[in-house]
C-alpha cells in the first residue's frame, strides 16, 4: 500500500472476483478530503485497461457529497469504455448515502463472493 | 498494482490515514483557501452561532443546526463530515490571519440533476470587505462544477445583505427572483432575494478571471427593482 493512500487493490482480483479488478477502501470516510485518492485510482485502472472495476466500499464509515460525486464519475468514466462497468460492494452506510441522494440507482451492487 | 499485506478472513480492514488535524486544502485562491472542516473548528462555530450579527445577517441553517439541534455537541462534526448532501469548507486567508474567517457550503447538493445551493459566512468582522467573502465563493463554485459536476448554484439573500448580494454579483451570480416577506428577524418580516449561475456562466467567470480590490466601488446598490 503506498504511503498515504485511502485505496489497495486486491492481488486476488480477476479469479476471485469473476472477472473484476477489485479496488477496496480502507477503513475511514469517503469524502472530501479522501475521494481524490479513489478518483486517482479509477482513473489508473483504466489507463491500465482495466475498466471492469469492482469497488470494495465495506470498510467505509462515512461518504459526503464529494465521495458519492466521485462514484458517479468513476462510473460516467468506465461505461465510456467499451465493456466498462462499475460494481460497488457497499455497505449500509454507503448504501444510505447513495439512498439518501437519490444516486442508489445509478450504481450495480455486488452480489458474489464477500457478501 | 499497490501491494497488498497478506490477512485473514476476518482481519479487520486496514484505516486509511487520519486527514491532518489542520484539514486538507480543496482550493487556494489569491487571498484565501478552503479547506476541509476539522474538529477544533466547532470551537469557531460555538462562538459564531452566538453572534447576533451572523444570524441577522446570514440567518445560517447550518449555524442555527448547530446550536439548536445538535446543542453544541461535538458529534455534529461526523454528522457533517458524512452527510452526503451538502460540502462545509472552512475559509482561511492566505496572510496575516491565526484562525479562519468564515465557512462556505455547498448543500441541498442534488448530483444527479447538478444543482447545489451556496452560504458563504465569512464571521471575523475584521475580514469583511476584503474580498474573502469573493474569492471564497468563487472557489466553490469552481470547486461544485469541476469535483461535483454541478451545473447550476443559487444562493438566497435578506434584502437587506447588500454586502452579500454585492459580493454574488461579483462572481456572475444573477438576479432570479424574490421570495416576498420570506424571511424573519424577530422583529418584522424581509424579503428573500434569489440568486443564480449557471455552469457556462461559472466557465466565463474563470475565464476573465481577476481580483477584486476591496475599495474597488460595488456593482450594484443592492436588490435590484422589480
Amino acid at each position: 500500500m503506498s504511503a498515504g493512500a485511502v485505496v489497495e487493490h486486491d492481488a486476488r482480483t480477476d479469479e476471485a472476483y469473476e472477472g473484476f479488478t477489485c479496488v477496496r477502501l480502507l477503513a475511514g470516510p469517503l469524502t472530501a478530503a479522501t475521494a481524490p485518492a479513489l478518483r486517482a485510482e479509477v482513473r489508473a485502472a483504466i489507463e491500465l485497461g482495466r475498466t471492469a472495476l469492482l469497488l470494495d466500499l465495506d470498510a467505509v464509515t462515512g461518504v459526503d457529497a464529494v465521495g458519492v460525486a466521485a462514484l458517479l464519475e468513476a462510473r460516467r468514466l468506465l461505461e465510456a469504455h467499451t465493456g466498462g462497468t462499475l460494481v460497488l460492494r457497499a455497505n449500509p452506510i454507503v448504501c444510505r448515502a447513495l439512498k439518501e441522494t437519490g444516486t442508489l440507482a445509478a450504481f450495480a451492487l455486488w452480489t458474489g463472493p464477500g457478501m | 498494482m499497490i501491494a497488498v499485506e497478506p490477512r485473514g478472513p476476518d482481519a479487520p480492514p486496514p484505516t486509511a490515514p487520519r486527514p491532518p488535524e489542520s484539514g486538507v486544502v480543496i482550493s487556494r485562491g489569491t487571498r484565501v483557501h478552503l479547506r476541509t472542516l476539522v474538529p477544533r473548528d466547532l470551537d469557531l462555530l460555538a462562538a459564531w452561532v452566538d453572534d447576533p450579527f451572523l444570524e441577522r445577517m446570514v440567518g445560517s441553517e447550518f449555524l442555527n443546526s448547530y446550536k439548536h439541534v445538535w446543542d453544541k455537541s461535538p458529534a455534529f462534526y461526523e454528522a457533517v463530515l458524512t452527510d452526503p448532501t451538502q460540502v462545509v469548507l472552512v475559509v482561511e486567508a492566505n496572510q496575516r490571519w491565526d484562525r479562519p474567517v468564515g465557512v462556505v457550503r455547498l448543500f441541498n447538493i442534488h448530483l444527479l440533476e447538478g444543482y447545489a445551493f451556496l452560504e458563504t459566512i465569512i464571521a471575523d468582522p475584521r475580514a469583511m470587505k476584503r474580498g474573502f467573502g469573493i474569492e471564497a465563493g468563487k472557489l466553490v463554485s469552481y470547486y461544485g462544477v469541476d469535483v461535483l459536476g454541478l451545473r447550476r448554484i443559487e444562493a438566497k439573500v435578506y434584502e437587506y445583505n447588500v454586502l452579500s448580494m454585492n459580493s454574488l454579483r461579483r462572481n456572475g451570480f444573477r438576479q432570479e427572483g424574490v421570495l416576498r416577506q420570506a424571511g424573519f428577524d424577530g422583529e418584522r418580516y424581509w424579503d428573500l432575494v434569489i440568486f443564480g449561475i449557471l455552469r457556462d456562466e461559472i466557465e466565463a467567470q474563470r475565464q476573465k478571471d481577476k481580483v477584486h480590490l476591496p475599495l474597488e466601488p460595488s456593482e450594484g446598490n443592492g436588490r435590484e427593482p422589480a
